[in-house]
């Protein structure tokens, strides 16, 4: 009704692009840059290694697929539906649900096979049990019952539709750009706190290339801001998103102390570059396959997985970050190695191998931290309204 | 993905002559400048930067979310070189609270609106305030009034922007990020006005 069949239609045909390699080469420097597109139909720009790893990725991608269809065949289809192990401890506890819960987990960190990604984020999350509380009706309701209205929300999403993506095949299409705005404008309603904040533009586009309706992909914007993330990240305030650099900077310094000291003695605030990844989840910087392996992990361990990746962006990188004299080169390097982190699993290995150790990366530790911040972020909050307020009445005067 | 906007420096425009044994530190000739962009969403900050640092219009920028990074250098005539460390802002309003993250420290505030928008030249005011009052103490200020191109959608005079520049002692000039008028003028005029560190 959407637009949703075309859309299907054009991820196939995306898919069946996938090996073709961009012949438009030009040579940089001592490197070839080549330009490509990536299975989720973004144009990448690499030097020839790059191209292979994604292709090496593909394999991987399809290899995982065989392990999936496999667990279906052995375990039966949807065996993974049913693996809450919070209800199955309360319940008495079935041996089965928990070993399936632990593949489960394990699985998921190796990534979910793109075909499955809409099915199994949509139960997992918490998706699908959203949607089921609310009339089946809900979401044409909302479209229609906002049609036509103007606030200062939909002014600016209208501003962001052909600034989300530029390029992308279909996203920066008019019936791209009319499905995004409907996510965004109907999400706008149904929390005006939160209305429209950037960063959303971002991943809700990337949720609509991924969900196979865009009905679905609203749900995953709400379960993401209503369940998984942190509260108010992006409300008027973003104040949510002040309380998770805060608890980043702190674990910053506890898990990388050298890099932590190094970066505090060049005066580099690790939200300069933070602050973007966990306003978009890392959609504006990781490329695509990457991002939607940390999202397969998001949306089923939970927000902690934010401080994972990040923190394994700077330890992935901690000899060049040490030897950087400036905030600039600084920036560079991250720059660099997150542009160029084709292969998921490079990242995800020291996400998850490195910091789960200590066993300090649980959600509940993370509640705790943020608990600890949030009084200083309001103060800060607060104080700089006051300082505004101040200022305006000196120029009424 | 494809992030045009945050590149890392690999600008043809890059000068040698930093010196990089000392980290390409500032000295008399060699200037390393932090800068910074502010304004409302959509009046052509970041196209301002792409267009200095890239020589390109690109009429679909991304939307900038916290900020984003580049660097560019340029050689000035008295054979200086400057390089801008530039600090693309976004201009949302709930971003606001996250400014003096990108302006603490920085040599240069650029406040730029669209000429085509009032609401956006007020929002330029208050930039101007909180630098005044918050920014550095020597920080360098112009007032960018950008998408002069579209002069029959002009809803700001240039007599408006000239003025009020006048009276706060900031540098102004009307820019097109489009048309590439007066940007490279933008950053030469604030390239000349920053204090030199007095050759030792
Ligand atoms: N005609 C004209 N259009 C411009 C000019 N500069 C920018 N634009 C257009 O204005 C739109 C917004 O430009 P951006 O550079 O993305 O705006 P911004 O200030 O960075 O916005 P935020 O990132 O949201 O804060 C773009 O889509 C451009 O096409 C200009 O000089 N002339
Ligand atoms: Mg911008």
């Amino acid at each position: 009704m959407y637009g949703t069949q075309s859309k299907r239609d054009l991820t196939l045909e995306m898919q069946s692009q996938i090996p073709i390699l961009r012949p438009s080469i030009h040579s940089r420097r001592a490197n070839i840059t080549v330009k490509f597109q990536d299975l989720y139909g973004f144009t990448v720009e690499g030097n020839v290694d790059d191209a292979n790893i994604i292709n090496e990725v593909r394999e991987k991608v399809r290899e995982q697929g065989r392990v999936w269809w496999s667990l279906e065949a052995s375990k039966g289809a949807n065996w993974y539906l049913q693996t809450d192990v919070s209800s199955a401890l309360k319940a008495s506890l079935k041996f089965s649900v928990l070993v399936n819960a632990i593949t489960l987990k394990k699985l998921i960190r190796k990534g979910i096979p793109p075909v499955l990604r809409p099915k199994v984020w949509f139960s997992l999350s918490g998706a699908a049990k959203k949607k089921s509380t609310v009339p089946d009706s809900y979401y044409n309701d909302l479209i229609i019952a906002v049609e036509g209205k103007v606030t200062p929300a939909t002014k600016q999403i209208d501003h962001d539709l052909p600034r989300t993506f530029p390029g992308h095949p279909w996203l920066d299409t008019p019936e791209g750009h009319a499905s995004l705005r409907r996510v965004l404008v109907g999400y706008s309603f149904r929390d005006s706190d939160v209305g429209y904040c950037q960063g959303l533009n971002y991943v809700a586009a990337l949720l609509l290339l991924v969900m196979k309706t865009e009905e679905d992909a609203f749900w995953m914007l709400a379960v993401l801001l209503e369940n998984v993330l942190v509260n108010d990240c992006y409300s008027s305030n973003l104040s949510g998103c002040h309380v998770e650099q805060r608890v980043f900077k702190d674990l910053l310094k506890k898990k990388c102390p050298s890099i932590n000291a190094h970066l505090e003695s060049l005066e580099f605030d690790v939200s300069l570059v933070a602050t973007e990844w966990f306003l978009c989840l890392f959609s504006k910087s990781l490329p695509s396959e990457t991002t939607l392996r940390v999202w397969d992990v998001l949306f089923y361990e939970g927000a902690k997985v934010l401080f994972n990746v990040a923190l394994a962006i700077f330890k992935m990188k901690e000899e060049e970050l040490l030897m950087a004299h400036h905030v600039g080169d600084v920036i560079n390097v991250i720059q660099n190695t997150t542009h160029h982190l084709f292969d998921p699993d490079d990242l995800l290995t020291v996400a998850f191998d490195k910091f789960d150790k200590l066993g300090f990366m649980t959600s509940t530790n993370i509640s705790k931290e943020r608990k600890k911040q949030e009084p200083a972020v309001m103060a800060e909050l607060d104080q700089r309204l006051r300082r505004l307020n101040s200022s305006n009445l000196e120029v009424d005067s | 993905m494809g992030c045009s906007s945050s590149l890392p420096d690999r600008s043809p425009g890059r000068v040698g002559g930093l010196n990089p044994d000392n980290g390409g530190d500032s000295d008399a000739k060699n200037l390393r400048v932090k800068l910074v962009l502010l304004g409302d969403s959509g009046v052509g900050k970041s196209c301002i930067v792409l267009r200095f640092v890239r020589g390109q219009f690109d009429p679909t920028s991304k939307v900038t979310v916290g900020a984003s990074f580049l660097s560019q250098t340029i050689a000035l005539q008295d054979s200086t070189t400057v390089k801008f460390e530039i600090w693309d802002t976004a201009g949302q309003e709930r971003y606001a609270a996250l400014a003096p993250l990108y302006y603490r420290g920085a040599a240069v505030g650029v406040i730029v609106y669209d000429i085509t928008n009032p609401d956006s030249f007020h929002k330029a005011q208050y930039w101007v305030k909180e630098l005044q009052k918050h920014g550095s103490p020597d920080i360098v200020l112009a007032l960018v009034g950008n998408k002069a191109d579209l002069q029959e959608k002009r809803e700001v005079s240039v007599q408006a922007g000239i003025e009020y520049a006048e009276k706060n002692g900031m540098f102004f000039i009307e820019t097109s990020a489009k048309t590439a008028d007066n940007i490279n003028q933008l950053f030469e005029e604030i390239a000349k006005r920053l204090p030199r560190p007095s050759p030792s």
